[in-house]
Formats: structure tokens, sequence, C-alpha cells
């Protein structure tokens, strides 16, 4: 029974990072220009089939070099949409806006679909396998995502905390008149802030890979839970994304010990709406 | 005068069109997608209260419209109740969920509302595949046709006919709302509710309302497509379909009743005249919706209305 347990944990730990990353990649986005991106599953889409199709299948490159490849590339995909799409959502009211982006999901989905086909690319042999700690059984992929989204969140923070680039984004997401007033160029600050968005999607879309498959439906539910992270935690606010999404992936995980198994998709819709309606702010209650 | 006259003109003409059209294409495929037409264009027009006249991002509207379904395949299944009667049962249902996701709204806004509704479109959706008397993925089998008497509306030209009826019903009603006190304190609200509340009018009451209609218009065109289809599944009522709604709506005009239905129909029928196109007929047609919501926020309704006019309805 306890290592049941503790093999649930493990895994709603991992998938709970997802979640995390997922809410701190939207967060930064709505941070620097107040729009909400529907389109960040079919980014994370995106970037696996980059890595994992393109790259790895088509041209076969080796996979390290195929990463950097395709961060580099969902960089500057990322900047791409910031300039054409992003700037002149920003003006428009939210009903507009949020249709755009989801227009945006339409519109990669089926280029993925257009370029890479419908069936599903078997991808062997990466991330996969297990590892053994006495009488546990853990899947190796559920370490590297633990591993790589802490790395990723505290290198975000520091990128954030201390270079120039860094501030200057936080302080365009505190006030953008300001900003422009001392001299930040706030389009090229939005564009970089998308840009590394879409680098987050893309490694959340390569450490999905071994768990979902590379496939057309492989991102589910992950972004609508992404966003329901981001309400429990504290929306707008990246240390409340990540409590948020753990908080969610382990519950989710150990739900499955009171409830059918079928049933777990859907303690984070009520975690959404329970929080929306009782405490907006958050868990960590900060005030966005 | 001329200006009634042409008003007139612009109902009668596309309704001499929608009459004439099941009889000019004889195709039982096409007449299928016309009846689809419909159905979505109520759903539409009952989303144009909520999203396009209050301005709140409605996101589940696909857990309104399974809600309706299955209120009809259950009642005129389980309990043998006449798909007329189920109507008046998915208009309660409609009630209920308008008042259920209408209250929440007070408190939430914006981006919190477009995610509290599309948490609930979710949980509709997960509930229906996974409940036992809803019978899981599998659906709904058998849902009776529409009868009066011994005649029955399974041929898909009555069953056209009958639900045109629905459609100019319920479009003449969204009209009357759109243009009455209720339709301009609902734009009031969108465009700034700072100020309404400032003049001391109740926000509160309008927006459950506008949440309200939306709902029962939404049940109601899921209960016409349970008894269109004859056999439902929950794998219809995904966020992708809420999504396209949300498209309809935008593409045709938002917040404009024929707009709306242009938009119902062009997004429905489209897609099967572009069948040529094959594998990029979506990315085309994606692209061009990105476009119009960029560069023409109004839709394509307002490239027919002339420069004169809408000067004319900026003063009014």
């Amino acid at each position: 029974m306890a290592q049941t347990v503790l093999q649930l944990i493990i895994g709603g730990l991992a998938m709970g990072f997802i979640y995390a990353l997922v809410s701190i990649e939207y967060t930064i986005i709505w941070n620097a220009s107040g729009l909400l991106n529907f389109s960040h599953e079919r980014l994370i889409l995106l970037g696996a089939y980059l890595f994992g199709a393109q790259f790895v299948v088509r041209n076969g490159i080796s996979n390290p070099i195929a990463v950097v490849l395709m961060l580099i590339c969902t960089f500057f995909i990322g900047v791409l949409i910031s300039y054409v799409l992003m700037r002149p959502l920003r003006n428009l009211p939210l009903v507009f806006s949020v249709t755009g982006t989801i227009m945006l999901g339409r519109i990669i989905t089926e280029g993925v679909r257009l370029i890479w086909g419908n069936n599903p690319i078997p991808l062997v042999g990466w991330l996969e396998g297990t590892i053994k700690a006495g009488e546990l059984v853990i899947n190796r992929t559920y370490i590297i995502i633990i591993i790589v989204a802490a790395v990723l969140v505290a290198a975000l923070q520091i990128f954030l905390n201390k270079t120039k680039v860094g501030t200057a984004m936080r302080c365009v997401s505190q006030n953008k008149k300001a900003a422009a007033f001392m001299g930040i160029d706030v389009d090229r600050s939005s564009a970089i802030t998308m840009g590394i968005s879409a680098v987050i999607c893309g490694i959340i879309g390569i450490l999905i890979i071994p768990l979902f498959q590379l496939k057309g439906d492989m991102t589910g539910m992950i972004g609508i839970k992404g966003f329901a992270a981001g309400v429990v935690g504290g929306f707008g606010y990246i240390p409340g994304g990540i409590v948020g999404g753990i908080l969610i992936g382990v519950l989710e995980s150990l739900s499955t010990l009171v409830v059918p198994g079928i049933y777990k998709d859907i303690v984070s819709f009520i975690l959404l709406i329970v929080f929306l309606l009782v405490r907006p702010s958050g868990i960590l209650g900060h005030k966005a | 005068m001329s200006d009634k006259y042409k008003k007139i003109l612009m109902v009668l003409i596309p309704l001499m069109i929608a009459i004439a059209m099941p009889l000019i294409v004889t195709d039982n495929y096409f007449r299928g997608i016309f009846i689809m037409t419909l159905i979505y264009i109520i759903v539409v027009l009952g989303l144009n209260f909520i999203t396009g006249l209050t301005g709140q991002m409605n996101l589940g509207t696909a857990g309104i419209f399974a809600m309706g379904s299955y209120t009809t395949a259950l009642l005129s299944t389980k309990l043998g109740i006449s798909p007329w009667l189920t109507i008046i049962g998915s208009i309660i249902m409609g009630l209920i969920i308008g008042v259920g996701l209408g209250y929440p709204s007070l408190r939430v806004q914006g981006v919190y509302l477009a995610l509290t509704t599309i948490g609930f479109g979710e949980i509709v959706r997960i509930l229906i595949s996974n409940f036992k008397f809803t019978n899981g993925i599998m659906g709904i089998r058998d849902i009776p046709a529409f009868t009066i008497g011994s005649f029955s509306f399974d041929d898909k030209l009555a069953r056209y006919y009958l639900y045109l009826v629905f459609v100019v019903i319920m479009g003449v009603v969204a009209y009357r709302i759109t243009n009455s006190k209720w339709g301009r304190l609902f734009k009031a609200i969108r465009d700034n509710y700072e100020a309404v509340q400032a003049v001391g009018v109740d926000i509160a009451k309008p927006k459950v309302l506008a949440f309200t209609l939306a709902a029962i218009y939404g049940c109601v065109a899921g209960s016409l497509y349970a008894v269109h289809m004859e056999f439902i599944t929950p794998s219809v009522y995904t966020f992708d379909l809420s999504t396209t709604f949300i498209v309809m709506m935008m593409l045709g005009g938002i917040g404009s009743v024929p707009g709306c239905i242009l938009g119902a129909v062009v997004c429905t029928i489209l897609p099967e005249l572009l069948r040529d196109f094959g594998n990029w007929y979506w990315i085309i047609f994606s692209i061009l919706v990105l476009l119009v919501i960029l560069f023409r926020p109004n839709g394509i309704i307002s490239f027919l209305k002339t420069r004169k006019k809408s000067v004319k309805e900026g003063v009014k």
C-alpha cells in the first residue's frame, strides 16, 4: 500500500511539474501583454513534432543537437507570433484576443498535420526506461521531468531577476507606459517573452513524448489543466502556478485511490471552479 | 419608407432561399447539412446574448449543448416521453444551467469566466462519458423523431421545415430582445459596466438573464440535434465544438442577429463546398478567420452594411 502511494505521488509530482511549467509559460505572456495564450497546447505539440518528427526521424540528427535546434526554432517562432499576431491582438477586447489565439492554435495543428501526417510517429528509446530503488520501480521519465522542470524554474528566476533583459520584462509586466518612458522597447521585450514562452512549450513537448507518444492529440488536457494550476495557486503569479500545478498533479494522481481512474481528469476542473468561486486569489493569496 | 421596404426584403430574401434550398438540392446528405446549419444557428443566436452582447466570454457552449441533447435523449428513450415535451424539459435544464452558471459569473470576470466555462464544459463531457445511465462513451441510440398524430418528421425534408420554423421563431425572439431594453442594457454592460453601475442600474440581473437565454437556446438546439441524429455520443461535445460556435459568431458578425445567422451558415456549408481542397481546407479557413478578427472585428456582415447606414447607427 505504502509503495503504491509513493509511486502515485512520484507520478503525480512529475505531472504536477508539467502543469507548473505550463502555468509559467502562459503566465509570463499574461503578465507581459495581458493576453491569455489559448494556443499554448499547440505550441507544445509543435515543439514535440519539430524535435521528434523533423530533426530526429526525418533528418536523423542525434538527440542532444536536435533538442538545441528545436529550442532555437521555437524561440524564433515565438518572436514571429508576437510581432505578427500578439501585437495587434493586444489592443482588441478580450473576446477577440481569446478567439485570435484559439485560431492560431488551429492553424498550428493543421500545419503539423499537413507536414508530418496523421499517424503517430514512434520514437524509440527517448527518455524511456525504469529506475529501481529497492522495492520501488519508478518510470525514468518522471525523474527526468522533475529534474528538468526544477532546473528550468530556477534558471527562469535567475534570468528574470539578475539579467538586464529579464528585469526589463518584469518592468513591462508591471507598467507598460512607465517602461516605455524608461527607454525599454516594449514590443521587443514582449517578443522575447513570447519567445521564451515558446521555448518552455517546446521543452514540455519533448518531456511528454514518452508519456503520451508523438501524435496529434498528445497534449490532451495539459493546456486547460495548466490554466487550472494557475488559478489554484494564484493567477498571474509564477510561484502560485508552480504550487498550484504540483498540488493538482499530486491530488489527481492520489484521487485514483478513492474514485475510479476515469474520474481523474475531473479533479482539476472541480478545483478550478471551487477556487474561482471561493478564493479567486489562489492558495498563495497573491493579488493579481 | 424605402428603408422599411429594404428591411422587409432583407428578411424575406434569405427566408425564401432557406425555403427553396432543400428543394433545389435534393441530395439527402446535403439536406442533413442544412439541418445541422439550422441547429447551429440556434446555438450561435444564444451565444450572441452572452458573448456578443454582454461581452462575457463563454467557452462552455458544448457543455450546454450536451445537457440539452442528453435531456431529450434520456427522457425520450428511458421514460418514453414525447420528444415535443422533452423540449420543455430542456428549456427547464437551460434555466437551471443559466442560473447555475450565471451567478458565478457575477463573481468572476473576463478570463476567469472563460476558464470557469471551460471547466463546466469539460466536467459535463467527462461525466456523460463515464456515467452508467448515460451509457458512457457508447452513447444513446434510437431517439424517437417528432410526430404529429400519425405523421412523423423522420423524413429529412419534413424535418428541415420543422426546424426552420424553430429557427424563425427563435430568430425573431432573439432579434426583438437584441433591440429591446434588455438588449441595450446587455450592450451597455459590455461597453462600460462601471458607467452602468454608476447610473444606478443593477448589473447582476441582466448578466444572469443573458446567461440563461444562452443556456436555453443552447439546450433547445441540443434537443433538436439529438432528435435529428437519433444517436448521440459524448465525443461530439468537445472544447473544439465550443470554439467552433465562437468562430461562427465572430466570422458572421458579433452582436448582430443577421451576422450570427450568416456566420453559422458560412461555417457549416463552406467546408462542404471546399472539399476539393482536401487537407488544405482547415488551414485556409483558419487563416481567413484570423484575418477577419484582426481587420474586420465586426465580421462579414459589416461588408454588407453601407457606410451611410453605419454612421446612422452610430448616431442612434
